[in-house]
C-alpha cells in the first residue's frame, strides 16, 4: 500500500490504513482514540453545500443591520463591522484588525476554501490531504471564529436589555445561519476529505499497519 | 499578559454625566448583582476561568513533555484536545468589547468605550492560541515509547 493510503493521527501520529466508512460510522485512532475520521449522515455533498449556503449569506451579513439600539428617542443602527471602526477609530487598531479576521475575513476566506476544495473533489480532481488547500482550511479554522461573535452578541443584547431599548436585524440573522453553516460545512469537510479520495472496501473503520 | 488584563479596566461607561470603568471581574460581579447569573457565569467562564486553564493545562502538559516517560499519555492527549478546543471562547470578551464599543454611542446619554485592558487580554487570547498550536502533542506518545535505562 503506498503512503498515500495511509492517515497519521494528528494527534499522537500512528499510522492507519484508509478504509471506506458508512453514513455516520466514525473512525478512531487505535492508540489514543482521536476520531480520525467521520462519514457525514447528510451525504458526501454536505460540505459544498453548506459552504455555498455560507457564501451566499455572508453579503447580507455584512450590509443588512446587525443591531438597532435606541434611547430617549436616539436610535442607532450597528452593522457587522460598525465596531471594527470604532476600535480603529478609537487607536485600538491591533484589536479592531483581530475583530476584523476572526470574525470576518477569515470566516469567509474559509468557506471560499472549503467551497473551492469541495468543488474539485465533485469534478472529480485530486484533493490530497496535504494539499494546498487543505492545509489552509487547517489553518483558517482555529482564527475563524464566528460563533463566538455570535454568542458575544447575545450576551450584549442581554446586557442592554435594561439600559436602551435593542432590536435584533436581519444581518444578525443571516450572520448566524452563515456560522452555523460554515461549522457544518468545516466538520463535514474534515470527514468526506479524508475517506473520500482513496476508499477501499476493506470493513473495519480503522486499523493500525 | 493575563495579569494587566484583570488588572487593567477594558470597558468604561458614560452614562449621564458619570462614569464608571470595568475590569472584567468587576463586570462580571456587576452583570451578578443585575441578576444576570448565566450571563456572568458565561463571561466569567470564557474570561477568567478558559485563559487561565489554558495557561495551567499547557504548563502541565510542556512539564509532561520534558519527563522521560510521561504518565498515561492518552489522558493528556485529551487534556490537549480539550484546551485546543475551549481556546476560541475566550474571544467572547473581545467580540463583546468591539460590539458595545459601536452600538451604545449615545453622546452625554450612554457611551461605551473599550480600554486598555482589553487589548492586554487579546493578547493573551490570541499568545495562549498560539502556544497550543505550536505545542505537538506526538512528543507525549515518542516520549513514552522511547527506551528507557
Amino acid at each position: 500500500m503506498s503512503p498515500t493510503h495511509r492517515l497519521s493521527c494528528h494527534v499522537c501520529g500512528q499510522e492507519h490504513r484508509i478504509v471506506e466508512l458508512l453514513s455516520g460510522e466514525k473512525a478512531h485512532c487505535v492508540r489514543c482514540g482521536a476520531v480520525l475520521a467521520e462519514r457525514s449522515r447528510l451525504g458526501p455533498d454536505t460540505a459544498l453545500v453548506f459552504s455555498i449556503t455560507g457564501l451566499v449569506l455572508a453579503p447580507s451579513a455584512a450590509l443588512l443591520t446587525f443591531v438597532s439600539a435606541g434611547k430617549l428617542g436616539a436610535v442607532r443602527i450597528s452593522h457587522l463591522f460598525t465596531g471594527v471602526g470604532s476600535l480603529w477609530e478609537g487607536g485600538m487598531r491591533s484589536l479592531a484588525v483581530l475583530v476584523l479576521l476572526c470574525g470576518g475575513l477569515v470566516p469567509f476566506t474559509l468557506l471560499v476554501v472549503l467551497a473551492a476544495a469541495c468543488t474539485r473533489s465533485r469534478l472529480g480532481l485530486v484533493v490530497d490531504r496535504l494539499g494546498a488547500l487543505s492545509r489552509t482550511a487547517h489553518v483558517l479554522e482555529h482564527w475563524a471564529i464566528p460563533e463566538v461573535q455570535v454568542l458575544a452578541v447575545l450576551v450584549a443584547f442581554m446586557k442592554l436589555g435594561s439600559v436602551v431599548n435593542v432590536k435584533i436585524g436581519p444581518g444578525f440573522w443571516c450572520y448566524s445561519a452563515m456560522a452555523v453553516s460554515l461549522l457544518i460545512a468545516q466538520h463535514s469537510f474534515d470527514s468526506d476529505f479524508v475517506t473520500g479520495p482513496t476508499r477501499t472496501n476493506e470493513p473495519e473503520s480503522a486499523a493500525p499497519p | 499578559m493575563l495579569v494587566p488584563a484583570n488588572l487593567l479596566p477594558v470597558l468604561s461607561t458614560e452614562s449621564s454625566g458619570s462614569n464608571t470603568s470595568n475590569t472584567i471581574v468587576s463586570g462580571v460581579i456587576e452583570l451578578w448583582r443585575q441578576g444576570l447569573w448565566a450571563l456572568a457565569l458565561i463571561v466569567f467562564t470564557a474570561s477568567v476561568v478558559i485563559p487561565v486553564l489554558k495557561v495551567l493545562g499547557l504548563s502541565w502538559l510542556l512539564l509532561n513533555a520534558r519527563r522521560a516517560a510521561p504518565k498515561n499519555p492518552r489522558r493528556l492527549t485529551k487534556i490537549y484536545a480539550a484546551l485546543d478546543f475551549i481556546g476560541r471562547w475566550s474571544m467572547l470578551d473581545v467580540f463583546l468589547a468591539a460590539f458595545l464599543a459601536g452600538l451604545v454611542r449615545f453622546g452625554e446619554f450612554s457611551t461605551v468605550t473599550p480600554r486598555s485592558g482589553i487589548v492586554a487580554f487579546a493578547a493573551a487570547v490570541v499568545l495562549t492560541m498560539l502556544a497550543t498550536k505550536a505545542f505537538d502533542p506526538r512528543v507525549l506518545w515518542q516520549a513514552a515509547e522511547a527506551p528507557h535505562h
